[in-house]
Parts: C-alpha cells; structure tokens; sequence
C-alpha cells in the first residue's frame, strides 16, 4: 500500500491551517510553530517525491478516485516534471513566507492559517489533473489570497483586494464556460483523457478564447493586468511573494498543461496573437518600470515583464521555447520572491520603499544591500544566474518558431530594459552615500538571512547547471508537443 | 390507508401547526412551539426521505418523483433549522407561537405542492404555502412600515395568484382535463399561448422573478429578518419545483414556454444583480440577491429535463446560505453597518459568513458553485450559450456586492458593541446551514443518486 502522498501534499496545510485557527490568537506562538512544521513536512513531502520521481516516463504518482461518476468527474491527481517544479516552488515559497513574517503582530492565528490555506490551492491546481478538481483549487486560492491582502496590506488594501478577486473571477469564469463546453464535446472532466479528442478547430478557437480569458488575467498578460500593480503594491511582503512566485504561474502552467495540449490547433492560430500580447508585455512591463518611484512598485512591473517571456515561450511551440517557459516561471518564482522580501526587509527598517528616500544600502548595511544586488542581476538575466536560462531558452525558441521576428526582436529589446532599470536600481538604493532613512538602520537577522539563503542557492544551481531544472521540464515538455502533434 | 401513510412527513408538520397553535395553553414556556415543531420537521425530513420516491399516488393527483422527494426533504430540514432557530431567538417582542404555526402551515402547503400533478391540487397547495407567509411579513403588529410591505405583497401576490389562476382555467379548457399529464396540447393556438403566460405570471412572482419582481425589497425591508430568513427562502423551493413540473408538462410540443423563460431570466439577473449594488439594508439587499438567482434558476429551467434537475438542486443551494445570512441579520441588525466587527464579536459566525457569501457567488468547494456548473452544463447544453455568458458575468457583478457585507464584517468598525447573547440552538442552526453548504455541493451526486435523479 502506497501512501497517497499528493493527497498528503495537497491537503496536509489544510489541517495545518484549521489546527493554527483553532489554537487562537491566543496561542499564536504554538500557533506558527505548527504553521512552519506543517509547512516543512510539506517541502519535504515534495522533496521525497522529488527523489523517487522517474524522469524518464509521464504522469507519475497517479491517484485517482470516482467523484461523480454521472458526469465523469474524479478525483484525479498527477505529476510530470513541470507539475513537479511548480510544486515544489510553491512549497518552498511557502515556508519562506512563514519564517519570513514570523513576527506578525496583527491577527497571527489567521495570518498562518491564511497561508496555509493558499498552498492548499496552490499545490492542488498543479497537482489535479481533472477539471472540476482543478476549478475548486483554482478559485480556493482567491478566498486566503483576499484575506492576505484585505487584511494586513497598506493603505489601499480593501480596494486592491476586492480588484484582485473580482478581476481573476471574471477570467475564471470563463475559463468555466470553457471546461463545460469542453466537457459536452468529450463527455469526461479529465484533463488528460480530453487530449486528442480532435475537437472541430473552429470549436477549439472558441473554447481557447474562453481559457485565454482565465489564465491571461492570473499571468497576467497586458493588456489584463492592471490589477496586478495595485495588488502587490498594497499587499504585505509575504504575500506579493506567492502571488509573483507562484499565483501568476498558474496562469502559465493553465497554457500548458490546458490549451496547448486539448487545442492544439487552436494554439497555432493564437501563437502569433499571444506572441505580440507576449511582447507588448515584455516591452510595457519593462519601459513602466523604468518609470517607477516606488522599489514594490517596479519588482511588480518587472513581473508583467518577465511572465511576458512565459508567454512568448509558450507561444513559440517549440521545445526550447516551452522549456523557456518553465525555466522563467521558477525563477521568476525565485527571483521575485527574494526581491519582494528584500524589498519587504528595507522597508521594514527604513519605512519607506521609495526610490529616491533610499541609498548607499551596500555601506550600511552590507549583507541586504548586497542581496538585493545579486537578486536584482538574477532578475536581469545575468548569465550563470537562473534568471537567464528561461529567457534565453525563451528567445531561442521564439527565434526558431514561425512567430514573426519583428516579435521576437521586441522581446530581445526588452532584455536590454530589464538589464538597464534593474542596474539603475541598483545604483541609486544599493550604492551610493547613505540617505537619512538608511542611516539607523540595522542590517538582515540571522533569520532573514535564513529565508533568503535557499533562494540564492537555487538561483545559482539553476543558473549554472542548467540541467537540474531541466532534466524535469524537458520529458513533460516532449510530451506536450506529442499531444500537439497527435491531435 | 396506506396512500395516506405517504403522506406522513406532511401530516408531521400539520401536527406541529396545530400543536404550536395550542402550545400556550399547555405550558408556559417561551418558544415552546418551535422547540417541539423543530424535532418534528426533522423527524418529518428523515421519513420523507425514507419513504422515497413513488409513482402516481391519491388517483395521480400526487406524485413522489425524484425531484418531489429532493424538494419535500429540503423544505422539512429546512423549516426544522429555521424553528431550531426560532426555539433560541425567538421572533423578536412578538410571541413566536403563531410564526411557527404559520411557517409550518406554509411548509405544508410546500410540500403538497412539489408532489402535486394536478391543477387544482397545485393551485391550494400553492395559495397555502403563500398565505401565511403574508401574515409573516406584517408580523410586527405595530410598525407601520412592515404592514404596508406585507400589504403590497398580499396585493400583488394575491392578484398574480389569480392571473395564474385564470391561465390554469384557460388550460382546463383547452385539454378538458386538470391533470400535468394531459397539459401537452395547452400550449398551441393564441388561447393557449395567453394561458402559458398567465400561469407564469404567477409563478415568476411567487419565485419573485423580473418583472414581477417589485414587491420583494419592500415587502422584506418591512418585515422582520426572521420572517424574511423563511419566506424568502423555504416557499420558493416549492415555487421552482412546480415551475419545472409545470414547464415539463407544456412543453410537450415546444411552444412559447422558453422564450417566454429567457427573457425572464435575462431581466432578472440584470436587474437583480444592478440593483443590490446600492443597497444598505441588508434585507433589501438580499431582496434583489433572490430576484437575480431566480434569473439563474429560470435559465436552468428554460434547458430541458437535465436544467430542471439543476435548478431544483440549485433552489436548494440558494435557500440553504441565505437563510442562514438572514438569521444573521435578525440577530445583529439588518443595516450592513450592523454587522461591522463582528469578525472579532463573533469570530466562528463570521468564518461561517464567508462560507455562505461565497457560495451564493459561486465559488467552489461551496454548494453554490455545484449548483451553478450542473445549471450551465444544461443550458450550453441545450445551446443557450449567450446567455450562460450573461450569467457568468453577472455572478462576478454579485461577488461585488456579497464583497460589501464581507468587508462590513472582517473590516468594518463599530463603536457600540452589542453583542447578541450565546444560543446553542442558534449555534447548532447556523453549524447545520454552513456544513450543508460546504458538504451538499461535494457529495451533490450521492445526494441526487438517491432519488433517482441524475446531474
């Protein structure tokens, strides 16, 4: 008998997160004590599985239950390597963020519980691989992801919040009209028996519109994500790390693991369309950064640009492209979460996270000013680090793809942009003399550093050998242009 | 003998009205009528559901359906959760005796009216559990604003009563018969058509569908919460069962029923979800909330036999939180400002809040969401797919205005704070209400299997 380990992995935090709620307010330092256990019994979960994955077949570690038999609903989890990576982020992400906001004041019961419950919806989308399953977990992610933000974010947070849920329930929506529609055609909700149903193309354009709504809000492509700026700027630090690291990733992992292998043909009709939306983002994400005054503000836009390169990795169809695609949604899930906490960190001390109110970090405060350094060139895709892996497979792929070059070069361009606003960053708050606001200022706890040791590590593991992401992303990624191919 | 054994879980309910009617003269204890009708609506709950379904039974006037049993079993939980409740609370200064008669009555008049299969069984049973639900709105003898609600509803409801009334005697004398099963021919022929539209008339306003929607946010502004949590909620699950026996039976040969059903449900969700925008009394407020989930339901109804089992499931996954967020309202006060802070008064029912809003927009694991996705599979099903856009994007508008009492609750600020005394039978109503929403929707197939009844 197996232990169903993804059903542990998935709903393990939930009990973590009614176990914190229950102990009280009260109780809060149990309580964290519980959250963090939970949450690293989870990592490892992930880790052992990690271990016994076999790269060399498909879905792996399959569980699968009858749920509603009437309409051929299960309960259906799964992994391949792309699933794997994206759990295991978002596991990692999580304990980070527990040992990261250790000293909440305001409410800690519900703060722990809170993100305990998101990575239940987050380890569940990655890991359910029948529709309806995939939809609760979906939509599960919004409801603690509300409460982070309209709870313990800034100044605005009510309004940001109620932006964030009701613009990604407007794409999910959809999304669900799409999964009906999907479903009355095959007469299954599973993901992966829907593959090669040879849907009617003029069908499957419709349906991809509809999955195009939901996933392009979560990523978010530009011209949908406005709401993105407003939530990570309002949210406390913790929770802009999930939302870049691993909630807008569900958007690109829904491109994958959905529309590319259910419509394929409708996928090679959107490439173009998706590509120029790819690159708008890159280009747009990249030139509203340079124009930012607030340090949270441009990490948030850097995000729309870096998920541009997703995009265009995707849209390119090709396994370098795709590759490219994975590569950046985790480092990106690396690099911004060791920028938002670093950002997070400064203003902590300083009180403000505005540009011009900060420098000469790196002489105060050698250690932050320094990480910040190194996460920004992580960030602006400096080779050997893993920022540069993902948008160079990215480019590659999109180069190699029918994806009209003009695109491509664009995108190109917007490399240059990130290296130039990043750099420029860098100069005004790490370098420089001391402003008065960094001028009292202590530098990281030994438990910051804590948390942001294991994102440098991967940084480099990844950046350097490159083979140890992609050894995982590459046979789920084969066999997605397989699907593509066969249908 | 035996026909009239099946009819136990009515007669249950029958006998709690009369007790409670007389409850006063036996004992002195306060609230002794729901605390012996609740065990018995729940008594009544578990034989309906063990007597099951039946063919055609009291000569075909009657029938225990699948959907029939579904709906009778939801109507006794549910009007036992609400006198659970009352059995604690109360219905304010007034005494509660007579609320509990008369809600038990109109659950009769409710669950005849499921099984019914014949016209004028549908149209007493019909008129019986409406009635006292008037007398529940005007319950506060001595405000005025509550009389002239309840009065506007007792005038408008009486008179599409019988506008319907006269549609089903157009009926009558187009196929000479009264009962559903002879209703196919109705439906043809200018006379025909007008019959259709008359009983639906009728129907729309008991479900308080646009456009005969008007009467329901005064009506329930005026009356007390706790009538309301009842009337806006119990009586309308008999009202979307008899609209989809009734539909089933006239759309034989098509005809001028779904058009008829979809524009209905267009007016509907837009104005129901439009209008609860503004509102800050929170009876009003679900008022609308009820007017744009009946424009859900009437789409579901428009789709056939699979969209008629969708919507009697989702009659029930709407009944089961609101009356919940309505009991609430009677306990903490009924302006949306009245619930601010209760996240830290009342930290388990504000939790349970969350649940029940949430469903309502339709978010899973809640009931709601399964209510929602078997309502639109029907209706794409049966091509109707504009209008599953409508509504999709209609229930993103909700979440905008459900949003507004969340943030009341979690984030609003509220010097005085009252606080409402502890109250197991309330604590154990509002438990009963947030595990239906959480669980009914995960095990909505087992639920529907029993009966017979397939999503």
């Amino acid at each position: 008998m197996n232990l169903p380990l993804l059903t542990l992995i998935v709903f393990l935090p939930l009990f973590g997160a009614a176990a914190v709620a229950l102990l009280g307010n009260a109780r809060a330092g149990v309580g964290r004590i519980t959250a963090v256990a939970v949450a690293v019994v989870d990592l490892a979960l992930v880790a052992w599985v990690t271990v016994r994955f076999d790269v060399s077949t498909g879905m792996q570690f399959v569980e699968k239950a009858v749920w509603v038999p009437q309409a051929g609903i299960t309960y259906h989890l799964a992994l391949d390597g792309m699933s794997l990576a994206m759990v295991a982020l978002s596991a990692l992400l999580t304990v980070l963020a527990i040992v990261a906001s250790w000293k909440t004041e305001k409410n800690p019961a519900l703060w722990f519980s809170m993100l305990l419950l998101l990575e239940v919806g987050m380890n569940g989308v990655f890991l359910a691989m029948d529709f309806v399953l995939f939809y609760v977990f979906w939509e599960l992610v919004l409801v603690p992801m509300y409460f982070l933000i309209a709870t313990w974010g800034g100044p605005r947070r009510q309004y940001a919040a109620v932006k964030f849920f009701l613009y990604t329930l407007f794409g999910s929506v959809f999304m669900l009209v799409g999964i009906i529609a999907l479903y009355l055609q095959t007469g299954t909700f599973d993901i992966l028996e829907m593959v090669g149903a040879g849907l009617d193309p003029k069908f499957q354009w419709w349906v991809f519109a509809a999955f195009f709504l939901g996933f392009a809000v979560k990523v978010p492509v530009f011209p949908l994500h406005t709401w993105l700026p407003d939530a990570h700027v309002e949210a406390p630090t913790a929770a802009s790390v999930l939302l870049a690291g691993i909630l807008l990733k569900m958007g690109s992992y829904g491109f994958l693991r959905i529309s590319l292998p259910i419509l394929p043909d409708a996928a090679h009709q959107w490439s173009t369309f998706i590509a120029a939306l790819a690159a708008i983002s890159i280009v747009y994400g990249a030139a509203v950064a340079f124009a930012q005054t607030d340090m949270k503000k441009l990490v948030a836009y850097s995000s729309v640009s870096h998920m541009g390169f997703v995009m265009l990795g995707i849209a390119s169809m090709t396994p370098e492209g795709l590759n490219g695609a994975v590569a950046v949604m985790f480092s990106h899930g690396v690099v911004t979460g060791m920028l938002f906490f670093l950002v997070g960190m400064v203003y902590e001390r300083t009180h403000t996270r505005m540009i011009a109110e900060v420098s000469g970090l790196s002489s105060k405060v050698p250690v932050a000013g320094g990480l910040l350094a190194f996460a920004s060139f992580a960030s602006l895709g400096l080779p050997g680090l893993s920022g540069f892996v993902g948008e160079f497979l990215s480019l590659l792929g999109a180069w190699a793809s029918d994806i009209p070059v003009g695109w491509v070069v664009v995108s190109a361009i917007g490399v240059l942009l990130a290296a130039a606003y990043m750099l420029w960053l860098v100069q005004r708050v790490v370098l420089g003399s001391p402003s008065p606001a960094v001028d009292h200022i202590t530098d990281l706890s030994r438990r910051e550093v804590l948390v942001l040791v294991p994102l440098v590590v991967l940084t480099f593991v990844v950046g350097i050998y490159w083979d140890s992401l992609l050894r995982f992303t590459d046979p789920a990624v084969q066999s997605i242009l397989v699907m593509m191919g066969g249908a | 003998m035996s026909e009239l054994l099946l009819l136990a879980p009515e007669l249950l309910v029958l006998t709690g009205a009369l007790v409670a009617l007389f409850a006063d003269r036996v004992t002195t204890h306060p609230r002794a009528a729901a605390h012996i009708g609740a065990p018995l609506a729940l008594v009544a709950a578990v034989v309906a559901a063990v007597i099951g379904t039946r063919g055609g039974i009291f000569a075909g006037m009657l029938s225990l359906d699948g959907m029939a049993v579904f709906a009778r079993i939801g109507i006794a939980a549910l009007l036992a959760v609400w006198l659970r409740w009352v059995s604690g609370r109360g219905t304010g200064s007034e005494r509660s005796a007579e609320a509990v008669a008369l809600a038990m009555l109109s659950a009769v008049g409710g669950m005849l009216m499921v099984s019914a299969r014949d016209l004028i069984v549908l149209f007493i049973s019909l008129e019986l559990s409406t009635m006292p639900a008037y007398v529940l709105m005007g319950y506060r003898r001595d405000d005025a604003r509550g009389l002239e609600g309840a009065l506007k509803y007792f005038l408008l409801s009486m008179l599409t009563s019988l506008i319907m009334l006269y549609g089903l005697s157009f009926a009558y004398g187009i196929s000479g018969s009264t009962a559903f099963g002879d209703l196919g021919v109705v439906d043809s022929g200018t006379l025909g058509q007008l019959a259709v539209a008359f009983v639906l008339v009728g129907l729309f306003a008991k479900l308080s569908a646009a456009p005969f929607h008007y009467w329901t946010p005064d009506a329930y502004a005026g009356a007390p919460a706790s009538s309301v949590a009842y009337v806006s909620t119990v009586p309308k699950i008999a009202g979307v069962v008899a609209l989809a026996q009734l539909v089933a039976a006239f759309t034989d040969n098509g005809g001028t029923v779904v058009p008829v059903l979809v524009a209905g449900s267009l007016l509907s969700m837009l104005v129901g979800n439009l209008a609860a925008y503004p509102q800050t009394d929170l009876r009003r407020l679900m008022a609308y909330s009820g007017v744009a989930h009946s424009g859900y339901i009437l789409l579901a109804v428009a789709s056939g036999r699979a969209g008629a089992v969708a919507a009697v499931f989702y009659v029930v996954a709407y009944a089961v939180p609101s009356m919940a967020i309505m009991l609430l309202g009677s306990e903490e006060g009924t302006a949306l400002d009245d619930l601010s802070g209760l996240a830290a008064r009342r930290p388990a029912v504000a939790w349970a809040s969350v649940v029940w809003l949430l469903s309502l927009v339709g978010i899973p694991p809640m009931v709601g969401f399964f209510g929602k996705l078997t309502m639109f599979t029907a209706a794409l099903d049966s091509g109707l797919l504009w209008l599953v856009i409508v509504a999709v994007s209609m229930s993103v508008i909700s979440a905008g205005y459900y949003f507004r009492v969340l943030r009341a609750v979690f984030f609003g600020e509220r010097a005085d704070a009252c606080c409402a005394t502890r109250s197991p039978a309330a604590a154990v109503a509002y438990a009963a209400l947030t595990l239906a929403t959480l669980a009914l929707g995960i095990l909505a197939s087992p639920v529907l299997e029993l009966f017979g009844l397939r999503l």
